[in-house]
């Protein structure tokens, strides 16, 4: 593995995303309690290189909640009030019901480019019905320093594409300037040349690309 | 929210709330157009939920793409999240083919079926086994795939107990325990949850001894934990959240409590975590008195109850995911970021808006018309008519991109009906008509009785130029472009004109007509005179001077030309539109030339420069940029034309497809070649005009 050792050019290999994928994953449980570790999901029969040592996969972390405030609700289409008599509910058994604050859950997913050559955050989010949430709900979630970022930076660029392994459309910050942003992180953090080694690259990466999505991480994780 | 009037108060539970996936729907729609079709017989299928782990927010019961019967799954490692969070509960899907039927379906007596199940469930000892088949649910259905839309409504059979169980007593767990019991009863839960054997098993009995041990035990252990303990607890995974009422789980468990052991007070343990651990302060623990049932001997199914509301309303939910399955919508938004990528990358100063806005008249859908639309697709233009009067033949397809040799069998397909075809066929998104319709052209007389079909033609045309914002002018012959240009000159619509010699091309942008100077609000600088606006195909024929490049005709038949050109042509056409489109002036621009080097035009339009002609050739591979401006003497666009068109209508267009010499009088040209003949012109001295410069590219 003596290859994916370290990162000069701001990109990444299959192998070295499933380290880099593990060595954050560990970091963020030790150090970034508030939040459920991220999990590692295996792809199986993708690869036709059966001889990979690492399988492929790509790094989850889902249902994290925000409670937002109840604006608007999203409703769907009207529905025509079917009044069918069902037998009649004995009021005194039900509780309260539930009208909780409006509950957004989110997944994110750290997939690797193989085109790019580079990490990609995909996420989305959907109320706990079930139903999705748009870009413009997403966005009035996010805390305001991520909207300003998304907006004066060049570097992030939230688009709408298929999930490469779920069919159906994520959000995901498009990856075309990580390769370059990443160059210019190792430049300024370590004294050698442009070298990153791969355990730091996700992290790194993700003290940026977090930023965007509302989630930050510790200090300490960059050591 | 116990009410305390008299004591004890009835047990009130909070309604277990459903969560569906949208992956759940996008398998269920592949499950039903691949296999099932129109068989509505109902479907098992899996839903999964667990204890509550947020103090604010319950949990829900969840569908995933999981929850349906297996076939050949996708290529994921199925719930590698763990299966601590989803403990599987067996459900039922009636998925009905119409909303009608889906209105009509018998909801009384589904639910009671499935509540029967979970009754013989629990007289057959199943539900110690297998106590997750408490939780059995049912979930009707109507789903519309063609509209992508899902409605639905869930049902959590409870058996009522008759007479309700009433509260004796409710509190949160760490009040009830003592702190030594508090940290072995917690342990022992996360022991239980930690492990893959019995993380999934939602129901259980907690033991605690008098000296503080506690052992969790299934349900079907019951008998061996008698006498064992201090404490004895019906234990369960409670996704509710709320501190003053127990979850729905709770309901049926207390059916099968009653009827397996006979006991009338039950001392009942709600699970709850936070953080991946149990949390006693949140878990609950209360003591519910229940009244036996008197000496009945066959134990009858009690009533059920549990379809869920809406918002509180009685009515299925719905969701819509047309955005994210239905295939043209996820055309459009992949067409939509390519060009926002371009943007972002390249241009950021794009205007992509004007671009899908803009309606385009592709006057000819042959060579030049065909390659036009697909570079005007390119663009992210959507709004496309062709105007032929052709059919496809034989030799059209192998040059014409976008016919096919479907097109030309039989009698052939009219090309602007075929042309209209082929681009909803690349892109479902189009917004596309064709109009079979030939084009008056000037010096060819007609007879009377064509007169008013000329005529209606004639008015046709004219609405279909004022109806769009640019026109192409993409026709094989030089009369045909005349009655274009001239209307396109009186309403001040943005024409473009392409033409191709056997082995050079010319394309261009006409200027503005001549009555937007007067139209302009007295703008000083456009009170000029006409040398301001930029000339029309037709102004060539005085202004521009014969080089010898455009010593070959143009307008030839496009089955003579070279075959690149009509590629290439088509291709600059589009792009001279899209730079007067992002130009600030529009159709109002003035023309650049390739080898001027000024900055002021080229800060206007981040395309680059946009010049007024574009002149090539195949046989030097070369291209040229040229600059001519209107004539007064214009037989399409000068004022005295245009004006004399809005006067008499339809009498100057029939005079002028009639009397071949007619324009050419009107405007004075016949004057003019007359002197011009009349003496010999030393070209080479008058025109050392520096503003038609030869440049090689």
């Amino acid at each position: 593995m003596n290859s994916g050792r370290e990162v000069s050019d701001g990109r990444l290999t299959v192998e070295g995303f499933s380290v880099a994928a593990r060595a954050f994953a560990d970091k963020w449980k030790i150090h970034n309690q508030s939040f459920p570790p991220w999990s590692w999901v295996p792809l199986i029969n993708r690869t036709l290189h059966l001889s990979n040592q690492q399988e492929e996969g790509y790094l989850s972390l889902e249902e994290i909640l925000i409670l937002s405030s109840l604006e608007e609700s999203p409703e769907d289409e009207s529905l025509n009030v079917a009044t069918d008599c069902l037998e009649k509910e004995e009021s005194v058994d039900h509780t309260i019901l539930n009208q909780e604050n409006e509950a957004h859950y989110y997944d994110f997913h750290i997939v690797y480019s193989s085109s790019y050559k580079v990490p990609v955050l995909y996420f989305r989010g959907y109320c706990s019905g079930g139903q999705p949430l748009s870009l413009d709900v997403i966005k009035k979630d996010l805390p305001s320093c991520s909207v300003s970022l998304l907006h004066e930076s060049k570097w992030t660029f939230i688009t709408q594409e298929e999930h490469p392994y779920l069919n159906r459309p994520w959000f995901k910050l498009h990856p075309c300037g990580t390769e370059d942003w990443i160059k210019l992180l190792s430049q300024s953090s370590i004294s050698t040349g442009c070298q990153m080694p791969v355990d730091l690259y996700l992290v790194s990466w993700f003290s940026v690309v977090g930023q965007v999505v509302g989630l930050r991480i510790p200090l300490e994780m960059l050591n | 929210m116990s009410e305390k009037e008299t004591s004890p108060a009835i047990l009130q539970f909070a309604p277990l709330n459903s969560s569906v996936d949208e992956g759940f729907w996008h398998s269920f729609s592949s499950l039903k157009l691949d296999k099932l079709g129109i068989d509505d017989s109902p479907i098992s299928i899996t839903g999964f939920y667990g204890p509550c782990s947020h103090p604010q927010v319950s949990n829900h019961l969840t569908l995933l793409s999981e929850s349906l019967p297996l076939d050949e799954q996708s290529s994921i490692a199925s719930t590698s999240h763990g299966n601590r969070n989803k403990c599987p509960v067996p459900g039922i899907l009636y998925n009905t083919n119409t909303l009608e039927s889906f209105h009509k379906l018998d909801k009384q007596s589904l639910l009671k079926a499935e509540a029967n199940k979970i009754w013989d469930d629990i007289q057959s000892g199943k539900a110690l086994e297998d106590p997750a088949v408490l939780s059995r649910f049912l979930v009707i259905s109507f789903a519309d795939l063609k509209k992508w839309s899902f409605r639905y409504w869930f049902a959590f059979p409870a058996l009522v107990l008759d007479p309700p169980a009433s509260l004796v007593d409710l509190k949160p767990a760490s009040a009830y325990f003592s702190s030594e019991e508090a940290e072995s009863v917690s342990a022992a839960c996360n022991e239980w949850r930690h492990s893959d054997l019995t993380t999934d098993v939602p129901f259980f009995l907690v033991s605690v001894s008098s000296d503080s041990k506690t052992s969790i035990r299934h349900l079907k252990d019951w008998e061996a934990c008698q006498g064992d303990h201090h404490k004895l607890l019906f234990g369960f995974y409670d996704p509710c959240h709320l501190p003053n009422n127990p979850g729905w789980p709770l309901r049926n468990y207390l059916a099968l409590i009653r009827s397996r052991w006979n006991l009338e007070t039950v001392w009942f343990f709600c699970y709850r975590e936070s953080r991946g651990f149990a949390d006693l302060n949140l878990s609950l623990v209360g003591q519910a008195s229940v009244t036996l049932a008197s000496g009945e001997s066959a134990p009858t199914v009690p009533n059920s109850v549990g379809w869920e509301l809406n918002k509180g309303k009685r009515v299925p939910r719905s969701i819509s995911l047309a955005n994210s399955m239905d295939p043209t919508r996820l055309a459009v938004s992949a067409v939509d970021l390519n060009l926002k990528l371009m943007r972002w990358r390249a241009l950021p100063s794009l205007d992509l808006n004007v671009l899908s806005s803009v309606k385009c008249l592709l006057l000819g859908a042959g060579t030049l018309g065909c390659q036009v639309a697909r570079t005007l697709m390119g663009w992210g233009i959507r709004n496309i008519t062709f105007v032929d009067y052709g059919k496809v033949a034989m030799s059209n397809p192998v040059r014409q991109s976008l016919y096919t040799f479907e097109d030309c069998v039989g009698r052939g397909e009219f090309k602007a009906v075929a042309a209209v075809k082929s681009l909803k066929q690349i892109f479902p998104a189009m917004e596309s008509s064709g109009v079979v319709m030939a084009i008056p052209m000037p010096g060819h007389p007609i007879s009377s009785q064509e007169e008013d079909s000329i005529l209606a033609d004639c008015k046709r045309l004219s609405d279909l130029i004022e109806s769009h914002d640019a026109v192409f002018l993409l026709t094989d012959t030089r009369e045909s472009r005349w009655l274009p240009s001239l209307l396109c000159a009186n309403a001040n619509k943005i024409a473009i004109n392409a033409a191709l010699g056997f082995d050079s091309y010319m394309v261009m942008r006409h200027g503005a007509g001549p009555t937007s100077l007067s139209d302009d609000m007295q703008n000083l600088d456009m009170n000029k005179t006409n040398k301001q606006r930029l000339g029309c195909y037709f102004c060539n024929d005085v202004v521009a001077p014969q080089d010898s490049m455009t010593d070959r005709t143009l307008d030839q038949q496009c089955t003579v030309t070279r075959p690149g050109l009509a590629p290439i042509a088509g291709a600059l056409a589009v792009e001279l539109l899209v730079g007067v489109l992002q130009h600030p002036l529009g159709i109002n621009a003035k023309g650049d030339n390739s080898s001027l080097s000024n900055g002021g035009n080229n800060d206007d339009s981040p395309l680059g420069i946009l010049p007024h002609q574009i002149r090539g050739s195949v046989s030097q591979f070369s291209q040229i940029t040229l600059l001519g401006q209107a004539s007064n003497s214009c037989t399409a666009c000068s004022e005295t034309v245009i004006s004399e068109y809005r006067e008499r209508g339809n009498s100057f267009i029939l005079e002028a497809i009639n009397h071949p010499t007619y324009l050419e009088d009107l405007t004075g040209l016949t004057e003019l070649k007359k002197a011009a003949n009349s003496f010999n012109l030393d070209w080479e001295d008058d025109d050392t005009d520096d503003e038609d410069v030869a440049v090689d590219m």
